[in-house]
């Protein structure tokens, strides 16, 4: 069939046809239903009826105008702080991993391990550390001899709960972070340090002045990570707590899940899943624009 | 040119193959079983309306029964088919056992082909003709529960499998380390029987807060006892306020939050855990909840022994009246265009003689039979005046989804929040909202 034409051609033929399949199945899946999203965000869709019906921007009116809706946003805030603690633990543990450690195989290892196990999983097994009464966290507290702090109820309380919920994921994804720091200071030329060395520079300041310009642009990659991880986050509030105590774990991702399948309002939910989407736009660009030029 | 087209369209033509395959693999099955019910169906619904004693001419040929106990098939239908088919020789009896059984029901129905007996769907009652046969010609040996329910114009669609009550299930061995002697009759004297189990060392009542969906009895249930009415979930439809303190809501509400001030409930409500509250409830380490006959069996299962546990009303008042919701389970339902009277028949024969009851905990649909589960006898010896609840209204539910309203996290802030009164503001306020912007 091919034998016919002449290179040039079979080359486009071939070249064309390999890319339309995932062309296809990315528009077909991708790119189809976000457009049908957005399409729904202006309807009042039940879910069920057959009828949508247009109504503008009510939905992002309601968005906007609900403190109910908007306010849930205020509790994402303590994943993005814990995010930024754990970047930075996740540097601390690259840089020591990367050096000359006996058994240092072993500890990337047991750091990286969390990342492997299931999010529904993890929260699960959390639910059984914080627990009250007879979690492991409150037991550990007490054999110490803090019999006080041994009583907290860690996702009982509304100050609490995000940073004891964010903690969670500090563990799980920090060895994950960390091997993305690995990498990137691996391919740092070891001649750099060893010049600075002749030069009389102490450790600090081959940090600051080698690696960190260095593994500049992976710190942006994994701050980007972090600011979508932390507005998107849903699974461990989902099954740890639902939201609670009184709403204070609820996060904006959890609160259009209720709105659509709980409420049957697919326009407003659909109307809060673009605005997440323009939002993470916003907040990257912010974030782009703060880092722009550094480290080239 | 025209082949680089050609190959470009043979690889269109391969996607949308791929795809109508993995569409239609779900599909298949259904249409199948589908066809199994439809086969057999003209022949018998044809021939006249006749009584549905054994042998009859008129009940014969092929019916399925579309379940969703997937964990009876193969082991109680077997028998269960063994006996109807002894009763009626000309019957071939089919089960089918589906999960997630609402909604594939749903889009089989849509379909226009599905089994002769299923369990109805929620779907509001008038659609039901849409689908399925009246009801009323079944002649049962007694009168039954739930005929209201899931009727339309006066025609009954559906038969209810089976009953459940909620109440306080509790342990025996805790009540009797507490020094308690009698269960309680009034409101008063179970804050009493609570106190003496707290002083014992014993959680009183397990709420299971955190999880949420343990308080529904709150929610539903005791405000019908406080109210002597089970329709004040459609009723708040017709106000701005349907939350206030002195109606059965916040009255309800009340008695959960004066145990939570009292600390008869679990020592942190915002961490505790289900699965460890049978266990719990089992061993004696909590004496009491407030849940449904159906707990009672799982609570055996996780260690106690079941002469150790009993079910009494809820005193949700002084008054000394035993009263108790009823609550239906699923509602069995005759596929019109199905193997009609077969299908009633076998209605008919599940309700009285499968023992299907007795199985799975129920109180019996007939009211004359009583239940097998020696804790509903106890709880029936208390006499309870019974509330079977009322058919539901669109409208309550319609706001209830405008507005976002979830009302056991309204019920857990209630009870957690310093001013209650500010919590069923608020929540008034949406309400009010959200009837105003549907116009009802």
């Amino acid at each position: 069939m091919l034998s016919g034409m002449s290179i040039q051609k079979q080359r486009k033929l071939i070249i064309f046809s390999f890319i339309t399949v995932p062309l296809l199945l990315l528009l077909t899946f991708a790119y189809y239903p976000a457009l049908e999203l957005v399409r729904l965000s202006f309807t009042d869709w039940d879910g069920i009826s057959a009828d949508k019906t247009y109504i503008g921007w009510a939905n992002y009116k309601e968005v906007f105008s609900n403190p109910e809706i908007f306010g849930v946003f205020r509790n994402n805030v303590a994943y993005f702080v814990v995010g930024i603690v754990q970047n930075i633990a996740a540097i601390y543990f690259a840089v020591v991993l990367n050096g000359k450690l006996k058994g240092k195989n072993l500890f990337r290892l047991l750091l990286f391990l969390p990342y492997i196990l299931n999010g529904v999983a993890v929260a699960f097994l959390f639910g059984y550390v914080y627990d009250t009464t007879n979690g492991s966290l409150n037991l550990l507290l007490g054999q110490l001899g803090f019999d006080q702090l041994a009583e907290t109820s860690w996702l009982g309380q509304s100050q609490l709960v995000d940073y004891s919920l964010a903690s969670i994921s500090f563990w799980r994804f920090m060895g994950f972070n960390m091997v993305i720091y690995l990498a990137a200071l691996q391919s740092i030329p070891s001649d750099l340090y060893e010049a600075a060395s002749i030069d009389g520079a102490n450790g600090w300041q081959k940090f600051i002045y080698i690696t960190l310009p260095n593994i500049y642009k992976i710190i942006e990659l994994n701050l980007f990570l972090t600011v979508t991880g932390a507005l998107e986050v849903f699974d461990l509030p989902f099954v740890l707590t639902k939201g609670g105590p009184a709403g204070a774990s609820e996060t904006f991702v959890l609160k259009i899940v209720e709105t659509a399948f709980q409420f049957n309002n697919y326009g407003l939910a659909s109307a809060m899943s673009v605005v997440l989407l323009l939002f993470v736009i916003i907040v990257l660009s912010i974030q782009r624009y703060l880092l722009k030029g550094k480290g080239e | 040119m025209k082949k680089t087209i050609s190959a470009l369209i043979s690889v269109f033509v391969m996607l949308t193959i791929l795809s109508a395959c993995s569409g239609g693999g779900g599909s298949e099955t259904n249409s199948n079983a589908n066809n199994n019910g439809a086969t057999a169906a003209p022949t018998a619904s044809e021939e006249s309306a006749a009584p549905e004693d054994g042998g009859d001419s008129a009940i014969k040929g092929e019916v399925v029964y579309l379940t969703n106990r997937t964990d009876m098939i193969d082991k109680e239908y077997v028998d269960y088919e063994k006996r109807f088919e002894a009763k009626y020789p000309g019957v071939d009896l089919k089960f089918e056992a589906i999960t997630d059984y609402d909604k594939t029901l749903k889009v089989r129905m849509a379909s226009g082909q599905f089994p002769d007996v299923v369990l109805l769907p929620t779907i509001p009652n008038n659609e039901l003709p849409d689908y399925f046969a009246p009801l009323d010609d079944i002649e049962f040996s007694g009168d039954i529960y739930f005929k209201e329910l899931k009727a339309h114009e006066g025609k009954m669609y559906g038969v209810s499998s089976g009953g459940s009550s909620v109440g306080i299930v509790y342990n025996k061995k805790a009540f009797e380390k507490a020094g308690i002697t009698a269960v309680p009759k009034t409101y008063n004297e179970f804050l009493a029987v609570a106190q003496k189990l707290k002083d014992a060392g014993i959680v009183p009542l397990a709420s299971n807060f955190k999880d949420k969906w343990p308080l529904d009895a709150w929610l539903y249930d005791v405000p019908t006892l406080v109210g002597e009415a089970s329709d004040h979930q459609n009723k708040r439809a017709d106000t701005d306020a349907p939350y206030a303190m002195d109606n059965v809501y916040g009255k309800s509400w009340s008695m959960l939050r004066e145990m939570y001030e009292k600390g008869y409930l679990e020592k942190d409500v915002n961490s505790t855990n289900w699965e460890q509250s049978k266990k719990d409830v089992a061993s004696g380490k909590f004496g009491m909840y407030l849940l449904g006959n159906w707990v009672i069996n799982q609570v055996i299962e996780n260690g106690a022994a079941p002469e150790d546990i009993g079910f009494f009303p809820f005193p949700a008042d002084n008054s000394g009246a035993a009263k108790a919701p009823l609550n239906p389970d699923w509602f069995y339902g005759v596929n019109k265009d199905g193997n009609v009277e077969a299908a009633k028949a076998f209605v008919k024969w599940m309700i009285e003689e499968s023992g299907f009851d007795e199985f799975a905990g129920f109180i019996p649909t007939l009211k004359d039979k009583q239940p097998a589960l020696p804790q509903l006898v106890e709880f029936n010896s208390y006499n309870p005046t019974y509330f079977e609840p009322a058919p539901p209204v669109d409208a309550a539910t319609q706001i209830q989804n405008k507005a976002q309203l979830d009302q056991g996290a309204v019920l857990q802030e209630f009870v957690l929040s310093k001013d209650p009164q500010k919590v069923l503001d608020k929540v008034n306020a949406s309400w009010a909202k959200a009837k105003k912007d549907l116009g009802l």
